[in-house]
């Protein structure tokens, strides 16, 4: 039997942490792992600009952090705006290397922030903004956004009258803008993620990154199976991890075999009430997207 | 750790809410309710493996390029890593969680090259200093008795091994073709195991040279003297000359005698034996060569890739066939006459139940017939207080035999004839004769000692024990966590080509290249046991997870019990439990 | 340097010597000379700054935020809706204790649709922990926007620069430009304590409990508090560099005046005027001018007062419910005292209808006539 020697693995990522123990993050929290790795990728010399959102609490409650960089809380719809502010003052001040990263929600990005994140990127505004996704006003109650999926259950949108409308395309929406840099990302997925980051740490302009990040807590799943779901939606494909470039190359970053839309629908209890043919509805939507998206990068 | 701030005057407030510490002050471990725990978990190949390989250590080992560990680790276990590397059944590849996701790991290969990595090894390593004054015996140096000598040696015991041919080896030598087990081979791990003190006496048989009485001057004594007596086939015509057995064949071929068969053989016999005769009759320019036997070609007991091997050299081979009698057939030739069978239910004493069926008769034509249809132990040299049932040496646990200090192992034990068998039981016995020895036999360290349900034990165990469960469960395939592994093909040994293997017993394998064995090693999945992949590491969302210099550490300060650990840990070396009360 | 200049163009005199370093604005009349002025001296590079052409007056002033943050000065220039959109930022500037200084030109808040002078865009801002100066010309307006600096980046709170829409802004003046190297002596460069820095870093605004919450409020106060000696100290020092201060009122004739006008903005150069005419005919008529309405100035006005029998306030605003905003700040301030004036509170203005020379007679003749107002709320210049 072997001992519990650690073996000499290569290490697949740098070892300091900006982010320390003891935060606020409920038990298996995705969004943790996104703030974790982009840290990693961005290091120090960044300036974190967060709106309301989970992670208004996640980093503590004043007058505590538990990250090593600034950051700044801001208004609900002003992350993008906020960003724009913070990186004129850094040139006005004379220093050029400072990353600026604002750090939002999907109810920040697709409904109330969309405004100052369009404007944003319409002026090419030179910052990276991630957008956590976990697909529901998760820190107020989990009720739903724009970027709540088709039919799911959020408690403004009952099991009995689950969410008619389509997940709103925010990648194409920044498509739209021909910023030079937009890609999808998922925490199941952090080598990805993190190059992702470092990638667009070396682009002048606006940078997006809408990262899909599991929350046990609305989702209705158990916390130790946050990972696998967010694997799982990028192997069903209902989330693909890809990349743009000013709009018009799109790149896959992960092409998986075939993986029924269930095996990620299942495990969730927000999905509990979706019926057999609901299900194959869901199927079909996915397959079409995944079929424009391939087209979109033969192209 | 940062303690809580608090404010209890007007000027300790900050005009704006400004962090002035960090959250390290709150134990969000309060949170949990369960808990996950490091732990090691039996790999199914480590269970499945009779001499007790730690197969999954070796894995990581030569991954990592550290084939002097490797071959040191295999050494705690098994003496003879060259030999089966060659010709072990390996059970560990059919048990390998691999084979399920794509192909199983050539674990053979690999402890092969471990072993050839180390042709020029130096003296081999005792335990400790410790020499003790018990002398001990071993009846047989097959596999069996060497290793018994092996680790007995290890534990500082003096011993004497009795070997009735001129050179030790047992079925190793005598039994198994150069092409499958060359020589040099064999010669260096029986090296190996003299280089430790342990005395062969060849040409020393006991019961004939020297009395059984004679060795009540040892303190224990281990009987391994195999199986050497070839089964007859009971039918006409056995008698005749050129027809022999198949050990026989193999012994006169191994000692260099020119073995004149003729032009045509029939090998009767459907398993290795019958396969090593007709494969070596085939090298020395037999030009036609027919195997017959019992069973069906599904039912043949003969390794695989050797019944693949006997038809690539041009073997025939009819199966479900019975001989029924031997005639001479002018001059040195010879006519037997066969009929195909189907086989029934096993008979009440475990043998084949042939089932003739009725105008199904033919004859072959030969020069010599060979029958290979299994060994038999020869035990008429025993004292009668040694029990002998059903032909096998009666044993209790561990290879007891007898209180004064008897004990038997490998093919004159067990009518299931394997090296790593033998193997597994010489190293059984030599730890029963050490508790025997030391006054102890505690059935519980034998418990201690084992890896899985299958009768494996691990002499590691048994001087380390680990910490926890001293025999966790195995790990099956529905633990492992394929997502995390790419699909790749299993390496690809080529063999000899058929001009290279005629006319002589070349070895038909090559072994692997190192980075040829490196990359197969990391195939493997390490079930249940940490080979620090970072999973835990990376996905904590708590930053809880610490990697120390050797090992993970979960800071249970701050581990609100997720479990995500748990669930990424792609080998399932994780526990996730209720929190202890 | 003097010219003749529109009041808009002014304040962008007054942004561009003060050497701001981010300037985000979003279009509205009648804002939009003040940006388009700054627009040309960032193209030409008289004042390096970056010009955030940003999308919404929301954005404006978050953009604003975080360009103040990091310690770089910050300006923006709004009116009407543009500032109530920005509301709530407002507040978020100055509970973060930001020295962001913003022009504001008095425009009337829809509905329905008004583009001229009415004083509630900014007075409706008056909850949120800004500064607010009112100025009557653009000479004033210039001084003000670069004493405002400095006043706010000592006290760290945002201050607004308040001009009458199309009076002041789009009206030519002569304007004494000061010079460069006077007003940098004057304005050194912002160098807060507390700011983003990477190399301390640090987490801003977040979630403050019920047992800190009271003591930070009572500190934005306390500035507030002494922003009244700042705004007099840094008035004093401008007057004695420029030669030019305006405190935070001024009183023009008031010794033993029976009646005080009190007016703010443009109505107050109307108002002289007519206070220098009834004076002429004998009338012991004075004219109070408030231009610091936050802090409200509350200590000088009383004593401003003490003894005044009547005074007529002219609010070019309503606060609908309760009456003129600043007719009710100065009952607030008064309702205490001894010996204090009948105030009587006047509507006139709204939604740029001019306040004439006959406006503000009638207001004084209707007072004197009165010994005590017959309503709380008087209109002037309604049609009846």
């Amino acid at each position: 039997m072997s001992s519990q020697e650690m073996k000499e693995m290569e290490r697949r990522f740098p070892e300091e942490e900006y982010f320390m123990s003891g935060h606020l993050a409920c038990s298996g929290c995705g969004a943790t792992i996104g703030m974790r790795y982009a840290l990693k990728a961005l290091g120090e010399e960044t300036i974190v600009v967060i709106p309301a959102c989970c992670w208004s609490m996640i980093a503590g409650v004043f007058p505590y952090s538990s990250l090593k960089v600034p950051v700044y809380h801001v208004a609900f719809e002003t992350a993008a705006s906020t960003a724009t502010g913070v990186k004129a003052g850094l040139e006005m001040k004379g220093d050029a290397t400072t990353t600026v990263l604002a750090w939002a929600g999907d109810g920040g990005t697709f409904d109330i922030g969309l405004q100052a994140l369009s404007g944003a990127a319409e002026r090419n505004e030179d910052f990276i903004y991630v957008c956590y996704d976990n697909e529901a006003y998760m820190n107020t109650g989990v009720q739903r956004s724009s970027a709540t999926p088709f039919l799911t259950w959020t408690t403004t949108t009952p099991a009995h009258q689950a969410k008619e409308e389509a997940k709103k395309n925010i990648m194409e929406i920044m498509a739209a803008h021909r910023i030079p840099y937009a890609a999808t990302a998922s925490v199941a997925y952090p080598e990805d993620f993190f190059n992702k980051i470092k990638k667009a740490k070396e682009i002048k302009g606006l940078k997006f990154i809408h990262i899909l990040s599991t929350c046990p807590t609305g989702w209705r799943l158990p916390t130790q199976l946050s990972i696998k779901a967010a694997r799982l939606a990028v192997l069903t494909r209902i989330f693909p991890l890809y990349e743009i470039a000013y709009g018009e190359k799109y790149t896959l970053s992960v092409k998986p075999e075939f993986h029924p839309v269930e095996e990620y629908l299942k495990i969730q209890g927000r999905f509990s009430h979706l019926t057999d043919s609901e299900i194959e509805v869901i199927q079909e939507n996915v397959e079409k997207a995944w079929v424009r998206l391939v087209k979109k990068a033969e192209a | 750790m940062e303690n809580k701030i608090t404010f209890k005057r007007l000027q300790d407030v900050p005009s704006v809410a400004i962090s002035l510490g960090t959250m390290l002050w709150n134990k969000t471990g309060t949170w949990r309710y369960l808990k996950p725990k490091y732990t090691i978990k039996t790999p199914p190949c480590n269970e499945a493996c009779p001499a007790g390989n730690d197969i999954e250590g070796f894995m990581v080992l030569v991954r990592e390029g550290k084939l002097r560990e490797a071959w040191e680790l295999i050494k705690e276990e098994n003496p003879f890593p060259g030999v089966c590397g060659r010709v072990c059944f390996h059970p560990c590849e059919a048990s390998c969680n691999r084979r399920e996701y794509d192909e199983a790991l050539s674990i053979q290969a690999i402890e092969r090259h471990i072993a050839d990595s180390h042709l020029t090894a130096k003296k081999e390593k005792h335990h400790s200093k410790l020499r003790r004054k018990e002398k001990l015996a071993v009846i047989g140096s097959g596999p069996s008795g060497l290793t018994c000598a092996y680790h007995l040696a290890r534990m500082g015991y003096g011993v004497t091994v009795f070997e009735s041919h001129s050179s030790p080896g047992g079925i190793l030598r005598i039994g198994i073709p150069e092409y499958r087990l060359p020589r040099s081979t064999l010669d260096h791990e029986i090296s190996g195991i003299e280089s430790l003190g342990v005395e062969i006496k060849t040409n020393t048989c006991v019961g004939k040279d020297l009395p059984f009485e004679d060795l009540s001057k040892y303190q224990a004594i281990f009987i391994a003297t195999g199986a050497h007596r070839s089964r007859s086939l009971n039918i006409e015509g056995e008698r005749l000359e050129g027809v022999l057995s198949g050990l026989e064949f193999l012994k006169r071929i191994h000692i260099g005698e020119k073995v004149s068969l003729g032009k045509r053989i029939v090998v009767i016999g459907g398993g290795n034996g019958a396969v090593d005769v007709a494969r070596s009759a085939w090298r020395l320019g037999a030009e036609k060569i027919q195997m017959v036997c019992l069973e069906s070609r599904e039912q043949m007991p003969a390794f695989p890739e050797e019944i693949a091997g006997t038809e690539a050299e041009g073997i025939e081979i009819f199966p479900s066939t019975m001989p029924l009698r031997i005639m001479a057939d002018g001059g040195s030739g010879k006519k037997v006459e066969f009929i195909k069978v189907n086989l029934g239910e096993a008979k009440t004493d475990g043998s084949l139940n042939p089932i003739p069926i009725l105008g199904t008769e033919f004859y072959l034509e030969a020069d010599s017939v060979i029958r290979a249809i299994g060994e038999v132990p020869d035990l008429s040299f025993l004292p009668q207080e040694v029990s002998i049932k059903k032909g096998l040496i009666e044993v209790g646990e561990m290879g007891f035999v007898h209180t004064k200090g008897y004990f038997a192992g490998g093919d004159a034990i067990n009518p299931y004839h394997t090296v790593a068998g033998a193997i597994g039981s010489g190293k059984r016995a030599a730890l029963a004769i050490h508790e025997y020895l030391q006054g102890g036999w505690l059935k519980e360290k034998f418990r201690l000692i084992q890896v899985g349900e299958k009768g494996t034990i691990s002499m590691k165990k048994y001087f380390h024990p680990l910490e926890g469960e001293a025999n966790p469960p195995v790990v099956p395939f529905k633990d492992i966590k394929t997502e995390y592994f790419e699909h790749h093909p299993r390496i690809s040994i080529p063999q000899l080509s058929l001009d290279d293997r005629r006319g002589g017993f070349r070895e038909i394998q090559p072994g692997l290249k190192k980075e040829e064995a490196q990359e197969e090693a990391g195939r493997c999945f390490n079930c249940g046991v940490c080979n620090g992949c970072d999973n835990c590491w990376i996905y904590c969302p708590d930053m809880a997870v610490k990697r120390k210099k050797d090992r993970y550490e979960i800071d249970y300060d701050y581990c609100k019990g997720c479990g995500i650990c748990f669930e990424e840990c792609p080998r399932s070396a994780i526990l996730f439990e209720e929190e202890g009360r | 340097m003097k010219t003749v200049i529109e009041g808009s163009h002014a304040v962008s005199y007054g942004v561009m010597l003060s050497r701001v370093q981010v300037i985000s604005a979003y279009p509205i009349t009648p804002q939009t000379h003040i940006v388009e002025r700054l627009s040309e001296f960032c193209a030409n590079g008289e004042l390096q700054a970056r010009f955030l052409k940003v999308e919404s007056e929301h954005s404006a002033m978050a953009s604003c935020i975080g360009a103040s943050a990091v310690g770089a000065r910050a300006f923006t220039a709004t009116s009407s809706q543009g500032l109530a959109l920005m509301h709530e930022l407002l507040h978020w500037a100055s509970g973060a204790r930001l020295p962001i200084v913003m022009a504001n030109v008095n425009r009337a808040l829809a509905s329905p649709w008004n583009i001229w002078c009415d004083q509630i865009d900014s007075l409706s801002q008056r909850d949120t922990g800004w500064l607010q100066f009112y100025c009557e010309s653009s000479q004033e307006a210039l001084d003000t926007v670069i004493q405002a600096f400095k006043i706010s980046e000592s006290i760290s709170l945002p201050s607004m620069v308040v001009l009458d829409a199309f009076y002041l802004s789009h009206t030519f003046e002569p304007v004494d430009i000061p010079d460069r190297e006077r007003v940098d002596k004057f304005l050194p460069p912002y160098e807060p304590k507390l700011k983003l820095d990477p190399k301390d870093p640090r987490s801003f605004g977040s979630l403050t409990s019920p047992d800190t919450f009271t003591e930070m409020r009572y500190q934005m106060q306390q500035s507030m508090e002494k922003a009244k000696s700042v705004i007099l100290e840094v008035d004093g020092e401008y007057q004695k560099i420029f030669g030019r201060g305006y405190r935070m009122i001024e009183t023009y004739r008031c010794e033993d005046a029976e009646l005080v006008l009190v007016t703010t903005g443009t109505v107050t150069s109307t108002s002289r005027e007519v206070i220098d005419q009834y004076r002429d005919e004998g009338k012991a008529i004075g004219l109070l001018k408030i231009k610091s309405f936050r802090p409200f100035p509350s200590e000088e006005v009383r004593k401003e007062l003490k003894g005044i029998p009547k005074v007529a306030v002219i609010d070019r605003n309503i606060s609908c419910g309760v009456g003129g905003i600043f007719a009710e700040e100065l009952k607030s301030a008064l309702c205490n005292e001894e010996d204090r004036p009948m105030v009587f509170s006047y509507i006139a203005g709204l939604g740029g209808r001019d306040i004439t020379q006959e406006t503000i007679s009638n207001v004084i003749e209707y007072t004197l006539e009165q010994d005590r107002p017959k309503e709380d709320i008087l209109w002037p210049d309604l049609k009846r």
